[in-house]
């Protein structure tokens, strides 16, 4: 299977999420707004849920509506990534599967993505992911070599950096969305905050 | 020499001799200020604090921030509070990874209280963040064995099952633990999230109905029982869980996942090929209620912001492609 890239702005983000609900299992879409073919560009993603991850419902009403913004910005959903709450199991749950199938009905190479709890200490040096892609009806372990993060060191760094100085509470993801529907859970202010670290000005490159 | 009226307020007072103009060295001023700044100060923590622990708030970062000031500040204004505080504050230090804090606490709380079960279960919960489940466990059986009443050693054992990863046993023990208490609520709900996990919906709407005999306004537990019954499927589930997205919004308005679940299980319902006319027609008006609550939200949320106003459009563009399938 081809090779999939995760863009600085989903990857912290997703680190943000799983940062802000430390003690909870959480869950996300990750969406590309590039051309399909080719390798799998994963330009952004959207927090979903931390609580009740298997209930259907509000997975439904997010997904629903996630798609429906997919396709008023020229994105689509490409991915699902979850965090178990136990980091001492971070195989895919049940609902985890669930929801990749679902997403590879609609998108031949999706991918599912779970975050390692247990490598995300400020001093880890590789990226605290573990993919899976769909082979014969099987989400199987993806080769680690075609998972590509460009400027890890960057992006690794503006993470820690924006989690130490609290930004992780401005992430809003759909679950706190529903308790304050004024709350964006497309995150614009975070994802500018982003850039603007990773800007070339900032002396980052 | 006379000391005058307002400089009696410090306890280093200058004193003057009355016929000079008495002005305050600046130093003693910013000591007054000082102190009645940290006095008000103090107040506010522990009021934080206070509010915290009477909602049961996990937010066990600021805990540690607020306590450990508290603790190291203003131990001396506290009085009898401190101790329930250093409990507080060891408590959320745990949760925090922060093992210098929890054994200060811990340590001062041993010294006043030697022999108390309250505080060897705080030994067996910082054991707990050690991962030393063995040890933890053997102080917990120690207190039940001099009190087998004793309910909170017994919640730490399931919750040391809960971190080991087994489910099946930590489910098993809750189940023989509410047999006995049948009345704990904390219990009940934790039983329902372990269920909702092994996807057990079955099992796990039978906690949330005891969950809502026993506190029947609560409207989280309407609204989570019929997410679970949703969950289950088909068409009488579903109309259960139309009837209790409904009865939550009845306990709060503003419940946006009730609002949302009961336009997308009418809408269900409605769509399904097995209803009368007569159901159709009724969860198509409750759907069509439902969305107008729901647009009327957002556009209220939108006002203002360009953020908002997309996912006023999102959601206004979602139900319309709902409601096609409906028809």
């Amino acid at each position: 299977m081809g090779e999939v890239e995760l863009s600085c702005r989903a990857y912290v983000k997703m680190y943000l999420h799983a940062c802000l609900f430390p003690r909870c299992s959480i869950n996300g879409l990750l969406l590309s707004s590039s051309p399909t073919g080719g390798a799998v560009c994963v330009t952004d993603c959207v927090p979903l849920l931390h609580s009740h991850l298997p209930l259907a419902p509000i997975t439904q009403l997010a997904l629903t509506q996630v798609d429906v913004w997919c396709s008023q910005t020229q994105q689509r959903i490409v991915g699902y990534y979850q965090a178990n709450a136990c980091i001492s199991d971070n195989s895919p749950t049940p609902c985890a599967l669930k929801i990749a199938d679902k997403i590879a009905e609609q998108f031949d190479n999706a991918v599912l993505l779970m975050l390692d709890g247990s490598k995300m200490s400020p001093d880890y040096r590789v990226p605290p992911i573990v993919m899976y892609e769909r082979k014969d009806s099987r989400w199987i372990l993806k080769d680690k070599h075609t998972i590509m993060l460009r400027q890890w060191e960057e992006t690794r760094a503006i993470a820690s950096q924006m989690m130490e100085s609290g930004d992780h509470t401005l992430l809003v993801d759909f679950d706190s969305h529903l308790d304050d529907i004024t709350k964006d859970w497309t995150n614009q202010k975070l994802n500018t905050k982003i850039e603007e670290l990773a800007s070339p000005a900032n002396g980052n490159i | 020499m006379l000391m005058l009226p307002f400089l009696r307020l410090h306890s280093c007072a200058v004193i003057t001799s009355p016929t000079r103009p008495v002005k305050m060295p600046e130093r003693f001023e910013s000591t007054l200020e000082k102190r009645v700044v940290e006095c008000y100060r103090s107040e506010e923590m522990r009021d934080k604090l206070r509010k915290w622990r009477e909602d049961n708030c996990r937010n066990s970062e600021q805990i540690v921030d607020v306590g450990e000031e508290l603790i190291s500040e203003h131990a001396s204004k506290l009085g009898d509070d401190i101790w329930i505080i250093y409990e507080q504050v060891m408590i959320a230090a745990l949760d925090c990874s922060r093992d210098d804090l929890a054994l200060t606490c811990l340590q001062e709380l041993r010294k006043q209280f030697p022999d108390s079960h309250r505080v060897k279960r705080l030994t067996g919960m910082r054991l707990e963040a050690l991962e030393r489940y063995d040890e933890a466990n053997k102080h917990y059986d120690a207190i039940l064995q001099d009190d087998p009443t004793n309910t909170a050693a017994r919640k730490r054992k399931i919750s040391i099952l809960k971190a080991q990863g087994k489910s099946t046993e930590a489910i098993r023990e809750l189940n023989e633990y509410l047999e006995q208490f049948v009345g704990d609520q904390e219990a009940w709900h934790e039983l329902s999230e372990l269920y909702i996990n092994e996807h057990d919906y079955g099992k796990a709407a039978f906690c949330l109905e005891e969950l809502m005999m026993i506190n029947p306004h609560n409207h989280l537990y309407c609204e989570q029982y019929a997410e679970v019954k949703y969950t289950q499927g088909g068409l009488e589930n579903l109309e259960l869980s139309r009837k209790y997205f409904a009865q939550a919004l009845r306990l709060n308005n503003r419940n946006m996942r009730a609002l949302f679940g009961l336009y997308m299980s009418a809408s269900h319902i409605a769509a399904s090929p097995k209803v009368s006319a007569k159901v159709k027609k009724d969860n198509m008006k409750y759907a069509a209620w439902a969305a107008t609550q729901i647009n009327r939200a957002y556009k209220l949320a939108g006002r203002g912001t360009k953020e908002n106003k997309c996912s006023m459009k999102t959601v206004e563009e979602m139900l319309e492609s709902m409601q096609i399938t409906m028809s």
